[in-house]
C-alpha cells in the first residue's frame, strides 16, 4: 500500500512473514481513552519516555536547509539548529505514511526522537510540512476547498487529494465521503503544506462541532 | 465614452468608501491596525486622519457626480489614487502586516488587490479629467453601450474588492443546494487506513503497547481481511534495549463507528533475530482488562 516495496519480491515475502507473525499475536479487546502518537500528536507535548535510560523525548521543528544522506539539517523557527538522523525505524509522514525519498530541502518539519551524545536527534517520527488549521469553509470545488483562517480571514486553498483526503463528521470515524462538507462550516484541517504554491493538501477535514 | 462614464463609476466608488470611513462605527478600530498609528503617534489621530480621508473622498465624489465635465474633480481623484498608491507602498515596505484601511470594512493585510484598487482610482481620475460631456447625457444618448460599460466597471470593482465575498457566499451555497456538491462521496471505497489508525489509537491494545512503541505508522498493508499496521519500537529486557517491530492486526472494515470495543492482535518482533517476543503487554504496562459490565 505504501511505497515501501524496495525489491518488490522481498518486500512481499517480508510482509507475508510479518502478517503471519501479527496474526499469531495475543488479542487485546477493549477501548482506551488515551490519545495516540500519530500526526495529531506532533502538536502535543513531547511524550515522556517510560524507559529510565532515556530522560525524555527530544522535539524539533523548523525548515530543512540541507539533506546529507540520512541526516536532515534543520533551521528552527527561533534561530536554533538541529541535525535529525533518520533510521530504518523512523516513521515519515508527508500527507501520508511515506519514505525518506519524499523529503525535500525547503520542507517544514516536526520531529520527535531521542537526543544522541553527538548532538544529533535520532528521530522516532518525522512529520513533514504538517499544518493544523482552524478554518471556515468559503467555497467548494471538485478538487479543492476554499478556506479562510485567522482573524484577518487569511485565504487558504485546500487541495483534495484522491484516495487520501478523508473527512470526519460530528466526531465520527474518518471516511472518504467528503460530500457532507458545507459552505460556512467551521473546519479543522490537518494537511501537508505545499511550499511550491503555498496551498495545503488536505489529509483530513473535521467538521461539525 | 469611457471617459464620460468614468466620473460616475469613480464617484459612486468614492462615495461608498468615503461614507464608510467617515460614518463607519468601526473606523477607529480599523485605524488602530493601520500604519497611520505609527506615523501620527497615536490611534486617535490615526482614526481622525482616516475619517478626514473619508470626508475628502466624499467631497471628491460629490464633485465627480455633480460636475462631471469639470477638470478639477477628475484631477482630485487622480491625486487621491496616487496618494493611496504611495501610502500603500510605504505601508507595505515598512509594516507589511498592517491593514490597509482602504474600504473601511477591509481588514486584510495589504495585498495585490489593494494596489490594483488604488491604481484603478488613479486611472479613473485621469479618465474623468478628460471627460468631454456629462454621464447623464452619455447614458441618455447611448443607453445600451453605457449599461455594458457600467456593468464591466462594476465587475472590475467587484473583482478587486474583498467585501463582495460576503455577497457571493449565499450564491455559492444556493448553487451547491441546486446542483449538489462536486465533492466525492467515496462510495465503494474501502475504509481509509487513517480510520484504522484512529481505531487503533482508541484501543486498549494501543494503550498497553505504549511503553514499547516509539514511531508513528511505518507501514501498512491488507491481507485476507486483515489490516496490518507496523510501528517501530524499543523493548527493554535483561539483555538491554532492542529494536523491535510492533505489529497490530485489525479487521480491515472496522472503524470507531462500527467497533466501539475493538479486538486487536498485537505482536512484537525482534528486528535483529526476526523472532516474536512473547510479552504480556497488559501486565507490562500496568493495565488490566476491565471486567465486562453486564
Amino acid at each position: 500500500m505504501t511505497d515501501r516495496h524496495d525489491p518488490a519480491r522481498r518486500g512481499f515475502d517480508r510482509r507475508r512473514f510479518l502478517t503471519t507473525a501479527a496474526l499469531g499475536g495475543a488479542t487485546i479487546v477493549g477501548a482506551s481513552a488515551l490519545g495516540g502518537l500519530d500526526a495529531d500528536a506532533a502538536f502535543a507535548a513531547p511524550i515522556p519516555s517510560l524507559d529510565p535510560a532515556i530522560a525524555k523525548s527530544a522535539f524539533a521543528e523548523g525548515r530543512i536547509t540541507a539533506i546529507k544522506g540520512s541526516v536532515l539539517e534543520v533551521a528552527g523557527s527561533y534561530g536554533d539548529r538541529h541535525l535529525i538522523q533518520l533510521t530504518n525505524a523512523t516513521s515519515i509522514w508527508k500527507l501520508r505514511t511515506t519514505t525518506a525519498d519524499a523529503i525535500r530541502t525547503g520542507d517544514g518539519l516536526y520531529a520527535r526522537g531521542v537526543d544522541m551524545p553527538d548532538g544529533t536527534i535520532a528521530a522516532d517520527a518525522v512529520w513533514v510540512n504538517i499544518v493544523n488549521l482552524f478554518c471556515t469553509v468559503r467555497g467548494i470545488a471538485k478538487d479543492r476547498l476554499h478556506l479562510t483562517h485567522g482573524s484577518a480571514d487569511h485565504e487558504v486553498v485546500g487541495r483534495i487529494v484522491p484516495e487520501t483526503t478523508t473527512a470526519s463528521y460530528l466526531g465520527g470515524a474518518l471516511t472518504p465521503d467528503l460530500s457532507r462538507v458545507r459552505i460556512g462550516q467551521s473546519a479543522q484541517v490537518l494537511g501537508a503544506w505545499r511550499p511550491e504554491d503555498d496551498t495545503v493538501d488536505i489529509a483530513r477535514v473535521t467538521v461539525g462541532h | 465614452m469611457i471617459q464620460d462614464l468614468a466620473p460616475l463609476v469613480c464617484g459612486l466608488l468614492l462615495a461608498a468608501t468615503g461614507a464608510a470611513k467617515l460614518f463607519g462605527r468601526r473606523t477607529a478600530q480599523i485605524a488602530a491596525n493601520t500604519v497611520l498609528v505609527r506615523v501620527l503617534g497615536n490611534r486617535h489621530r490615526a482614526a481622525f486622519a482616516l475619517r478626514a480621508v473619508g470626508a475628502l473622498e466624499a467631497a471628491v465624489a460629490a464633485g465627480l457626480l455633480a460636475a462631471p465635465s469639470a477638470v478639477v474633480p477628475g484631477v482630485a481623484t487622480a491625486v487621491l489614487g496616487a496618494g493611496f498608491t504611495g501610502y500603500l507602498g510605504y505601508a507595505r515596505a515598512t509594516a507589511p502586516e498592517t491593514s490597509c484601511g482602504c474600504s473601511a470594512r477591509d481588514e486584510g493585510p495589504i495585498g495585490t488587490r489593494s494596489f490594483v484598487r488604488a491604481v484603478l482610482v488613479l486611472a479613473g481620475g485621469v479618465a474623468a479629467a478628460f471627460a468631454g460631456g456629462t454621464w447623464w447625457h452619455e447614458i441618455a444618448g447611448r443607453p445600451g453601450w453605457s449599461l455594458l460599460v457600467l456593468a464591466a466597471a462594476a465587475a472590475l470593482v467587484a473583482a478587486v474588492s474583498r467585501d463582495v465575498d460576503r455577497v457571493w457566499l449565499p450564491v455559492r451555497r444556493l448553487r451547491l443546494r441546486l446542483f449538489g456538491t462536486p465533492l466525492p462521496t467515496g462510495s465503494g471505497r474501502r475504509v481509509p487506513v487513517e480510520a484504522s489508525v484512529e481505531l487503533l489509537e482508541s484501543s486498549l491494545a494501543w494503550q498497553a503497547s505504549a511503553p514499547i512503541v516509539r514511531s508513528a505508522l511505518l507501514d501498512h498493508w491488507d491481507d485476507e481481511g486483515w489490516r496490518v499496521l507496523r510501528f517501530a519500537g524499543v523493548h527493554q529486557d535483561e539483555r538491554g534495549a532492542r529494536p523491535v517491530s510492533v505489529l497490530f492486526a485489525l479487521d480491515e472494515e472496522a472503524t470507531i463507528d462500527s467497533s466501539p470495543s475493538p479486538a486487536v492482535r498485537v505482536s512484537v518482533i525482534d528486528d535483529d533475530t526476526q523472532e516474536a517476543i512473547l510479552l504480556d503487554l497488559l501486565a507490562l504496562s500496568g493495565l488490566r482488562t476491565p471486567l465486562p459490565l453486564v
